[in-house]
């Protein structure tokens, strides 16, 4: 290839120009929703939509005094957290036994609950939690939640165990070490940093689940998910406080994301790529 | 959790001893709680949707087992047949352009210029934005009278568009919805496989006089396909049970045109509380996902 420097500067400025579009494809609905989010409820509504505005925080306050939506905060936050902490409990250790034993199948079944569609099971849970008295609590949104994140956790955690060296492992085995000793004092503080991608995967996805709570949760666990669902169906007349709702609502996934960035798309394919 | 008490250095009582012997040499024991928590949440649940999908159950009446009528019935109900060709339309035109623009996205990624990590950043968006997020977000730009969309279209001297509001267009406008969210997704696996790629292969191509063209479709292609297949396998799983962008924006809607299986299954069992029926729509749902899983699965497997 004889490319002159003029034309290899020019497919340069080309590769760019591309570059560009596509990621104005990407941003621009983002930016709209986020540039609605400070129109002044007039404005949101103007057609044509106007460009440029006076920036206000009205749809913010709008938001906060007209709906609870501390509280829903507070529920997701509860349910996330959890359901993560319940899937850590669940996961890690799994993940290490998977690992060292090289048995496959537990993580397969794992991973089969991941690919089920969710309906599958609400309806059975929804009969037996409704049986438990459970419906409409953080309980029931936390355990439900952990199928999501448990397998997640799980195959997040294996390629950094399946990384460890065998024969510190081995050696601390004969040394008569127990099986809990040398996951919780050897392995466990030797993977830490899979740990901290799996935590805030898990957060992530457990945050950003819809239909379990749709079905299960109740008055006072309804996470923001389901509220922000239900100002849909309510008033879609107020646009400017939906898109501030709808900001509030993608601010923490997307700033968790972008410290787990390098890692993401290795946690989010772990387990397809195994096959 | 009781079980610290293993992680104490110095513990010597008769106790830890005998606990020590027995689990020596086996880490099995570290898989109970998850297989717990997957057999009672997960195995069983999926049982006693089989066993309820061989009922006729409304919920508030008692079940009543009618073997395998339920399945019987589903051949002859017609939203069922539409469901499915709704399905599968949208998973075939949100995964053809799924593909095809994530690869070209993956290729111009590939390359070493300046912004990489900020246009990862920007790529990574979409994907980690609550799905509720994506609708609100696309319900208000597509709305039929005050949209910026229609406003777009009037800029350049089309018509009005009823977009999400259209039997016609719906599935169409869902599957772009889907291919603005996660092309971005499919672009980064993409990057991913190109840059295991080995550098001989390409180099022997141009030393043979390969044009970019020919170099793409007889060397690149056919080495990416199992990084194409993966990016193919995780996708179908979504897709195949689409439910979250269509829920929270037209609920099936107009009629019955975006009522994909699993939008049918969920109104059936949770809006009609006609529970055996609702769950042998799931079991079909989640035997079409397997099906097609293993499917490609195997067509990987065999590259």
């Amino acid at each position: 290839m004889s490319l002159g420097p003029f034309t290899r500067e020019r497919s340069q400025l080309g590769i760019y120009v591309q570059y560009a579009v596509v990621c104005l494809f990407i941003l621009a609905p983002i930016l709209w929703m986020v540039e609605a989010s400070f129109k002044a409820p007039t404005a949101v509504t103007a057609y044509p939509p106007h460009l440029l505005f006076s920036p206000t925080l009205e749809n913010y306050a709008t938001l906060f005094e007209t709906t609870p939506f501390g509280q829903y905060a507070l529920n997701s936050l509860i349910v996330a957290g959890g359901s993560t902490l319940l899937g850590l409990l669940l996961g890690v250790p799994a993940a290490f036994a998977v690992s060292y034993e090289a048995i496959t199948w537990p993580a397969t079944l794992t991973l089969a609950a991941r690919m089920a569609p969710g309906t599958l099971f609400l309806l059975p849970w929804y009969i037996l939690f409704t049986a438990l008295g459970l419906v409409g609590s953080h309980t029931v949104l936390v355990i439900t939640h952990t199928v999501i994140t448990m397998p997640l956790i799980l195959w997040v955690m294996l390629p950094y165990f399946d990384g460890l060296p065998r024969d510190i492992l081995e050696a601390a085995r004969i040394d008569g070490c127990s099986p809990f000793h040398m996951f919780w004092r050897i392995a466990v503080p030797l993977v830490k940093p899979g740990i901290v991608v799996a935590t805030i995967l898990a957060f992530v996805f457990s945050w950003n689940y819809f239909l379990f709570a749709l079905v299960l949760s109740g008055f006072d666990s309804k996470t923001l998910i389901v509220a922000a669902f239900n100002f849909v169906g309510e008033g879609a007349t107020n646009w400017g406080a939906l898109m501030a709702a709808a900001v509030l609502i993608a601010l923490p996934p997307l700033a968790l994301s972008l410290l787990v960035q390098r890692w993401l798309v290795s946690g989010l394919t772990a387990g397809a790529v195994k096959g | 959790m009781g079980t610290m008490a293993f992680g104490r250095s110095g513990a010597s009582t008769a106790g830890w001893t005998r606990r020590r012997a027995r689990f020596a040499g086996t880490a099995h024991w570290l898989l109970v709680p998850a297989l717990a928590f997957t057999l009672a949440l997960v195995v069983f649940p999926f049982g006693y949707t089989f066993w309820l999908s061989l009922n006729d159950y409304q919920f508030g009446h008692s079940a009543r087992f009618n073997f395998g009528e339920n399945y019987a019935a589903l051949l002859h109900d017609a939203v069922f047949w539409q469901g499915l060709g709704t399905t599968f339309f949208l998973y075939f035109l949100s995964l053809a352009l799924q593909l095809v623009l994530g690869t070209y996205v993956g290729l111009l990624l590939n390359r070493r210029l300046y912004g990489q990590t900020l246009a990862r950043t920007i790529l990574m968006s979409p994907f980690m934005m609550p799905s509720v997020v994506i609708g609100m977000m696309w319900l208000v730009i597509l709305d039929p009278s005050l949209g910026a969309a229609n406003y777009i279209l009037g800029l350049l001297g089309l018509p009005p568009s009823q977009w999400l509001a259209s039997p016609g267009l719906v599935v169409p406008v869902i599957a772009l919805i889907d291919t603005w969210q996660w092309t971005p997704f499919v672009a980064l696996i993409i990057v991913g496989g190109l840059q295991a790629l080995p550098i001989e292969p390409f180099e022997a191509a141009f030393i043979d006089g390969a044009t970019r063209w020919q170099a793409f479709r007889y060397v690149t292609l056919p080495m990416l396909r199992p990084t194409l297949l993966t990016a193919a396998i995780l996708r179908s799983v979504d897709l195949l049970r689409f439910f979250d962008i269509i829920y929270i924006t037209t609920q099936g809607g107009p009629g019955n045109a975006s009522t994909t299986l699993n939008i049918y299954a969920y109104r059936r069992g949770f809006e009609f509380f006609d529970i055996g029926y609702a769950s042998a729509i799931m079991i079909a749902l989640m035997a079409l996902v397997a099906i097609v899983v293993l499917a490609l699965m195997r067509l990987r497997r065999s590259l």
